[in-house]
Formats: structure tokens, C-alpha cells, sequence
């Protein structure tokens, strides 16, 4: 039987690795002593698989991932099974069968949402003119660096438009990342990208980030992996 | 009580920030209103370090146990974190109420390692206690220590109010409710009449109710008491039964990957072998083991309270358990459908161990390790490592016989009575371990890693009286080694010397090495341990300016009546057993196992009213 859930990472959690993630749940379904199903060879392996992989620093309203069990069980049961064993930070949000002809959550997940959250910050009338005009333009060129090396990379192939708030607490940007087979961008990558083309001086270690939606856009229509479920 | 918050800014800026917020599953988190007494566990070094600590998993499970008792994790911040954290006047804090160090009653720091002693100045530092015992005042902190080193904790006197001597699990209740007492009576006495109080219990070291008075030579002159009532002598306190006492089926589960990241169950406590140069073969004697069904009950209930997929059986010879193979087979066949695996740690020098490797599964043949300790015969039954060649060669073919074929072997250099044909037998037998993979499989293809780590005297071992090789020795040796092994299918890896000589300086030093601590970590000394931290010239510095010679402590050969900087604690092996076996090691003659052969007369189990428990006697 395979089960797609969503689930969050929550603030208590923010600074864990998308491995160690991972891995809490393994421990918590473990602990639920659900029926799991585990791959085959000499180190076997939970049958359990995420949509997209979440950075150190980043908290996330919704999560989803696929996991396969040995015997079918009721979904009321398994979330009554694992929720008690989940650690803090992470909820059960929704838990739904899926089925075998259901594409796998990497293959179709291709929207991510996030919110950027600041306390402090001087100059808003500077980044609000910038986005306006990142928003307006046509490219944006940002060069990764990373171990493997430098690569550049057009921030407007993956966020189209960056809004902007500001309340009496702190100013919010949220933004959608599109996750294309041959990549996508961090939202670490695109607050990097705006500080330094437009010399924003952002206090970029401030920045709370939270991912809010994991999404299926086919042309102008918006779906969620719990829309894709495939056939009994 | 104020807690600490930690800002998300500062914690974007340090490698692996998750060291630093705890709320790990199993972590037990009191409503600080109903505690009495609190108590912080202080690990001196990194998350991943302390976290795999056995000994802190056990006390954790022990204190939490007592619902007026709140127990609480600390752990040394990497140099990064450090620098954040004195930059923005954040204080060291637990990862349970996130309370700073300083609020704790009792601070409680595991002496693993004598590398990691200025960690320690450094967290009472950054946790807001003052670093010597005699500036803390009535409401501060009670710092207190255990672990390995507490058998000679003299060059951290200055800076502990009581040391732990031995296993803690009985002792760190009863410290707990004489402290309750104390506090009940309106602290009577101040914070000397808890020490007084407190230094009446057995197995409990208050430094300050010793002086200790010296020669003109520098070596000790006597142990002097500061009142009547005080012991001359500190045993150490063990636990006769393990059955008796609780072991954690509830530990806590880091989220980020640590150095033993999987269930530990010990299995048994104690060795008897008798290596020379081992402190731990000494200082946790008698052997006593768990019984079969208690571990399988045991781990069972681990891996349905972690979620852990792997079982490590962890003792000091893992290989000795009386009915290991009984004890293995019941695990496999009970956890295997649950996915969980079990691993052996440390095997030791036989075909028995290679069967046993194998039915375990530890598929990945990535390498099997060896200790042969040393080169030649003659300077294995120096150190009573009662293994020949045969063994090595009939274990080593076994598992090359089974697919494996990479092997590690782990040595010491420095061992006394030495010579270089010894060092020359090192490199030979890693040689002859590729000989006999070609024996064995008719073709070239083996990989032999050869690690040597540098002879560290320790206190309370055959070895004590030994003069430590200088740097410049063990560096020649080294060099000779490196030259001889300069081989395609050989690695050969070795300690650095100067890190070895300070541990012995330190291994045996007295009250005097406080001062030289203190210069060394206000002029930066931190991880020292890690080769990257660690610096030698610093230390050095310290050293002359104190007018200390470290030399004494590591290099000179002691006599026999000399007294020992630690000879008032007692771990009940006896300074006429250690000194018989001196002598019988520079005779090469061997000391059986007392375990199934004759008793040695080491003095434990007369001494401190314990014995040792077999299984596979029964």
C-alpha cells in the first residue's frame, strides 16, 4: 500500500539538514511499527521518498512525501500510529492513499512558495524600487558558487515576480520557484541574487524563510500532489 | 531562571546549527517549578562527541528518573559558535530549558580525555562560573567530575569542588540527597559544610579537604587531611550486580548524524585480561555481564523508543562475552523483520570473531581492524597481549577466506623496553598480512592500514612508574616506520607525538599543572584534541612561564616508593599487584586472565566486596 502525506518543519527544527529530516521520520514511522516496506540488497532501506529537499534554515508549512507499506492498512489508523511518534516540529498534515500509476512526487512537484521574513531593515523604499524593477526585467544573471565550482544562472528562468509587504513588525517577500528537471534555485540564492545586483547591503543572515506550498502547475492550472493520486 | 535565546542570525553563521537547539526526540524537558535540584550533564567537546557517550545516556535515564531532579545536556560550542556567542554575550547554555550554565546547582563535566581540559576552563567560562573553585560563592554552581581520569584528577583540582570516583549510577542519588539535605537545613556551613557533608560518602573526592605538600626533588612528599574525619583514601564505588540498576531504554535521538549514531547496549562492564599498558583493564575491574534475556528484553524496548535500525553491543572486549553466540542469535532472530541490524565493535585477535563478523552481516566488508599492539612476541607478552602470530595469521586468513580484504592493524610505539627490532616487526607483519592474502587467494589485492598511536603512560596501570619516550624518540621511530612501509598497498597512519606527550604530562601530573592550564587556555588553548586547534607553542609558553618542567610528569621514570600525585583514590587494583606486574613485564613473563585462570591477587575483588559475574560459568 503506498501513503502520501504532508507534513511540516517547523521552527523548533529550522536548523536540521534535509537528511536529518529524513531520517527523524524514518525513526518516527520505525517507532510507529507500521508495516514498512524496505528496499531490497544488503543495506535496506525505508521505501520512503520526498517531493524536494528542504535547506538547513528553512522551516516549511507543507511537505510532502511517499511511503510504501507491506499491508493496507486504515489511514485513520496510521496517522493515529505515527503522530504520536513524530518529533517536535514536525505535524501530520493530511494522509491519503495513493496508487500505483500515481507519478512520483519528484517527477511532478515543479512549484515551490516561499516567505522571507525580516525584523530589521533600513532602506525600504531601495528594495522596493529593485524588486520593482527585477520584476520588470528580463534576466537576472547570479553566479553559484559551491564546491563542484562557479555556474551562472538566470534567477528569472525560475521566479517570475517578488512580492513585497510591510507591517509594523518586519517586511515579508514571498515569491514561487519553479523546480525545472535540470534544476531550480534555493530562496537563500535569490535574496544573494537581489542583494547583490542591486547592492541591497540585506541583512541576509536575518532572514527567516519559510517554504509555504509545494505545487503542480500544468499551464495556468495549480494543483496539489493530493490531486495526482493516480487509479485504483 | 532566565532562558537563553539564541538569535536565528547568529546561528545562519556557524557550521551544523543544529548542535545548538536541542529538541531531539527522548529529550525530557521539566517544569523548572517542581525541581529541586538541578543538574547539568557537560560534555568537553562537540554535539556528536558527547552525544555518543554512553555514560551521560546512563546518568541522563538515572537523574530524569527522580521526578524532582532535572538533568540537562551541555556541550562544548565549536570555535565558530564560540565567537558568536562572546560577541553578543550569550551565555553556555543547556539544551533542554536553554538555561545558562551558571544556574545549574550542580555542574557535572565527564573527564574522557586529558586533551579536552581546557574545553572545560573554556565552558565554565562561557557558562558564567568562575574558573577556581575558591572564588565560587554561596549561590554558584557545585562543579563536579567523573569518568576515566578521575583516577588521577589532581591537575583539575583547582578548578572541581567533588570528584566521582568510579561507576556514578548509586553514588550521583545519594550526592543529590545530601545536596537536598543541605539545602533543607538553610545550607548550613555555607558551601564548605555541603563539601564537609558531602565528602563523607563513599567514593566522593572533595580536593580541597587535601593538601598536598612536595618534595625538594618535585615528586610528592605526602597527602595531608584537612580534618580527622576526612578519608585517607577514596575508593571507588562499583556496581556489584548490572541486573541491579537501571539501564536508559530511552535515549535521546539527535536529529543530525553523531560519531556512534545507533543504539548502544552494554553488554558487559570490566576486562580481565590484563593488558600492562590499558587503564581501562584496571580501573573498571571486575568483570560483570548482563544476562541474555535482560539484553534482549533490553533491546527490544531500545528500538521501539528510538526508531533506531542498528545494535551496537558495546563492553570493553565485546569478543569475551561468556554466551555471545547464544546473545547474537536470539538479537538476529528477533530483530530482523523489524529491519534491524547488529554490529560488533572491537574485535579481538581470532577466528571465532571472524565466524561471528560474519554471521552479523556486516556485509559491507569494508575492513576488518586488528590490535596486535605490538611488532615481536617478546614485546607482546611484555605488555601481556596474550596473542601470537598464529592467531593473527589464522584470524586474518579467515577473513580473508571470506571475502574480506582490506585490514587495519593498530599499534603502539614508546612501550617499554622497546628496541627498534620491535619497530622493524611492526612493518614486517604488515608485510606478512600481504603475504598471506596471496596464500590465501593466489593473487595480489590486499590493503593493509597500519595505524600507530604513541604509548601514553597512565596512572593506576604496570606502566605507571614507566618514563614516557621523549617527542624526539617517538618522531625517530615514526620516521623509521614511514620509511619501511613506503608500499603501494600499505597506508600507514600515526599519531602526533607532541599531542602523546602533553597527554602524559597530563596522565600524571599533580596539582601543580593547574596554573599551567589556566595560562594555556587564557592565551587560546581550546580542542586540543583536534589536530587542527591544537598548538603546541602555546602550550609550551605556558609551561616556561610558570616554571613548570613538563618533562618531569612525562618523561622520568619513577621509583617504587615514589608517591603518587594520585595514590589516595584507590579503583582497589593494588600498588603491589601493579608493581608485580612491572617486574613481570620486564621479565616477559604473562599473567593469565583471572576471569577463567588463576586469580592474580589484584586486589578488586577482596578490596571492594565485588566479584566477578560469568555467565558462562553458570
Amino acid at each position: 500500500m503506498k501513503i502520501r502525506a504532508e507534513i511540516s518543519k517547523g521552527d523548533e527544527i529550522r536548523y536540521i539538514s534535509h537528511l536529518d529530516y529524513s531520517r527523524a521520520i524514518e525513526r518516527a514511522l520505525r517507532r510507529a511499527q507500521l508495516p514498512l516496506a524496505y528496499s531490497e540488497g544488503f543495506n535496506p532501506h525505508v521505501k520512503l521518498s520526498f517531493a524536494s529537499a528542504l535547506a538547513v534554515g528553512i522551516t516549511s508549512q507543507s511537505e510532502f512525501m511517499d511511503l510504501e507499506l507491506t499491508k493496507t492498512m486504515n489511514i485513520d489508523t496510521i496517522k493515529s500510529c505515527l503522530e504520536p511518534q513524530l518529533p517536535a516540529g514536525i505535524n501530520l498534515i493530511r494522509c491519503q492513499q495513493i496508487y500505483n500509476n500515481a507519478a512520483k512526487l519528484m517527477a511532478v512537484v515543479n512549484l515551490a512558495c516561499y516567505k522571507v521574513f525580516f525584523s530589521e531593515l533600513s532602506g525600504h523604499e531601495q528594495l522596493e524600487k529593485s524588486i520593482h524593477k527585477f520584476n520588470f526585467s528580463d534576466n537576472l544573471l547570479f553566479v553559484r558558487e559551491n564546491p563542484k565550482g562557479k555556474k551562472q544562472i538566470d534567477v528569472k528562468e525560475y521566479v517570475q515576480e517578488i512580492c513585497c509587504n510591510f507591517y509594523p513588525y518586519g517586511l515579508e517577500l514571498s515569491f514561487d520557484t519553479k523546480i525545472t528537471p535540470s534544476g531550480s534555485i534555493k530562496p537563500g540564492e535569490v535574496l544573494q541574487a537581489l542583494d547583490h545586483h542591486y547592492d541591497l547591503n540585506l541583512p541576509l543572515d536575518d532572514a527567516l524563510i519559510c517554504r509555504t506550498g509545494l505545487f503542480i502547475e500544468k499551464g495556468t492550472k495549480r494543483m496539489s500532489p493530493f490531486d495526482l493520486i493516480g487509479e485504483k | 531562571m532566565s532562558k537563553v535565546i539564541v538569535p536565528s542570525a547568529l546561528l545562519n553563521r556557524v557550521v551544523k546549527p543544529s548542535r545548538y537547539t536541542g529538541q531531539e526526540w527522548n529529550t525530557i524537558v521539566k517544569e523548572q517549578s517542581k525541581v529541586d535540584v538541578s543538574f547539568a550533564l557537560a560534555f568537553p567537546d562537540v554535539y556528536e562527541v558527547g552525544m555518543s557517550y554512553l555514560g551521560y545516556k546512563i546518568l541522563y535515564h538515572i537523574l530524569n528518573g527522580r521526578q524532582e531532579v532535572a538533568a540537562e545536556r551541555v556541550y562544548a560550542p565549536w570555535v565558530d559558535m564560540e565567537e558568536q556567542m562572546r560577541n553578543s554575550n550569550i551565555p553556555l547554555f543547556s539544551l533542554e530549558s536553554f538555561r545558562p550554565l551558571g544556574e545549574f546547582d550542580f555542574v557535572g563535566f565527564t573527564l574522557q580525555y586529558e586533551m579536552s581540559y581546557s574545553n572545560i576552563l573554556n565552558m565554565l567560562d562561557l557558562g558564567g562560573i568562575p574558573l577556581l573553585a575558591c572564588d565560587r560563592n554561596e549561590t554558584q554552581s557545585f562543579v563536579v567530575g567523573g569518568g576515566p581520569c578521575v583516577y588521577n584528577p589532581e591537575p583539575l583540582a583547582d578548578f572541581f569542588d567533588i570528584f566521582l570516583i568510579g561507576e556514578a549510577e548509586e553514588l550521583i542519588l545519594e550526592i543529590v540527597d545530601c545536596y537536598k539535605q543541605w539545602k533543607q537545613s538553610g545550607r548550613s556551613g555555607g558551601r564548605a559544610g555541603f563539601l564537609k557533608e558531602a565528602a563523607l560518602i563513599e567514593g566522593v573526592y572533595v580536593p580541597s579537604c587535601y593538601d598536598v605538600n612536595y618534595n625538594a626533588d618535585g615528586t610528592v612528599m605526602s597527602i595531608g587531611l584537612t580534618s580527622k574525619d576526612i578519608k585517607p583514601q577514596v575508593h571507588k564505588r562499583v556496581i556489584k550486580d548490572l541486573e541491579t540498576v537501571d539501564f536508559p531504554t530511552r535515549p535521546v535521538v539527535p536529529f543530525g548524524e553523531i560519531v556512534h549514531d545507533r543504539i548502544m547496549l552494554e553488554i558487559f562492564r570490566g576486562c580481565t585480561r590484563g593488558c600492562r599498558f590499558c587503564q581501562a583493564g584496571m580501573i573498571y575491574r571486575p568483570v560483570r555481564e548482563r544476562k541474555v534475556d535482560t539484553l534482549v528484553e533490553l533491546a527490544q524496548q531500545l528500538v521501539n523508543n528510538t526508531g533506531y535500525n542498528e545494535i551496537s553491543l558495546v563492553s570493553l572486549s565485546t569478543a569475551d562475552y561468556s554466551c555471545l553466540h547464544p546473545l547474537i542469535t536470539a538479537l538476529m532472530s528477533r530483530m530482523k523483520e523489524q529491519g534491524v541490524s547488529v554490529s560488533l565493535p572491537s574485535l579481538r585477535i581470532d577466528s571465532f570473531s571472524i565466524q561471528l563478523a560474519q554471521e552479523v552481516q556486516q556485509v559491507r566488508k569494508s575492513g576488518l581492524t586488528f590490535a596486535p599492539e605490538a611488532g615481536t612476541q617478546r614485546l607482546r607478552d611484555v605488555i601481556n597481549k596474550g596473542v601470537n602470530e598464529d592467531n593473527l595469521r589464522d584470524a586474518v586468513c579467515a577473513a580473508f577466506r571470506a571475502g574480506w580484504s582490506s585490514v587495519k592493524l593498530y599499534f603502539m610505539i614508546g612501550l617499554p623496553t622497546e628496541e627498534d627490532d620491535d619497530i622493524r616487526g611492526i612493518a614486517k607483519l604488515a608485510y606478512q598480512v600481504l603475504d598471506w592474502y596471496k596464500e590465501v587467494k593466489g593473487r595480489r589485492g590486499a590493503k593493509v592500514t597500519v595505524s600507530v598511536s604513541s604509548f601514553v603512560p597512565k596512572p593506576h596501570t604496570p606502566f605507571q612508574w614507566f618514563g614516557q619516550d621523549s617527542i624526539e624518540q617517538l618522531e625517530r621511530k615514526q620516521h623509521l616506520l614511514r620509511d619501511m612501509l613506503k608500499n603501494r598497498d600499505i597506508n600507514f597512519n600515526w599519531h602526533d607525538a607532541k599531542t602523546s606527550f602533553l597527554e602524559g604530562v597530563f596522565a600524571r601530573g599533580d596539582r601543580r599543572l593547574g596554573k599551567v592550564l589556566l595560562k594555556a587556555w587564557s592565551t587560546g588553548a581550546r580542542f586540543d584534541g583536534w589536530s587542527e586547534q591544537f598548538d603546541y607553542e602555546n602550550w609550551l609558553t605556558a609551561f616556561a612561564e610558570c616554571n613548570i618542567d613538563p618533562h618531569f610528569y612525562a618523561n622520568r621514570e619513577r621509583q617504587e616508593q615514589e608517591i603518587m600525585p594520585w595514590s589516595h583514590i584507590q579503583p582497589g587494583v593494588e600498588k603491589k599487584f601493579l608493581w608485580r606486574e612491572y617486574q613481570q613485564a620486564l621479565k616477559q613473563e604473562l599473567t593469565a586472565d583471572c576471569r577463567r585462570g588463576d586469580c592474580g591477587a589484584c586486589g578488586v575483588c577482596s578490596g571492594l566486596g565485588v566479584g566477578i559475574i560469568d555467565w558462562g560459568n553458570e
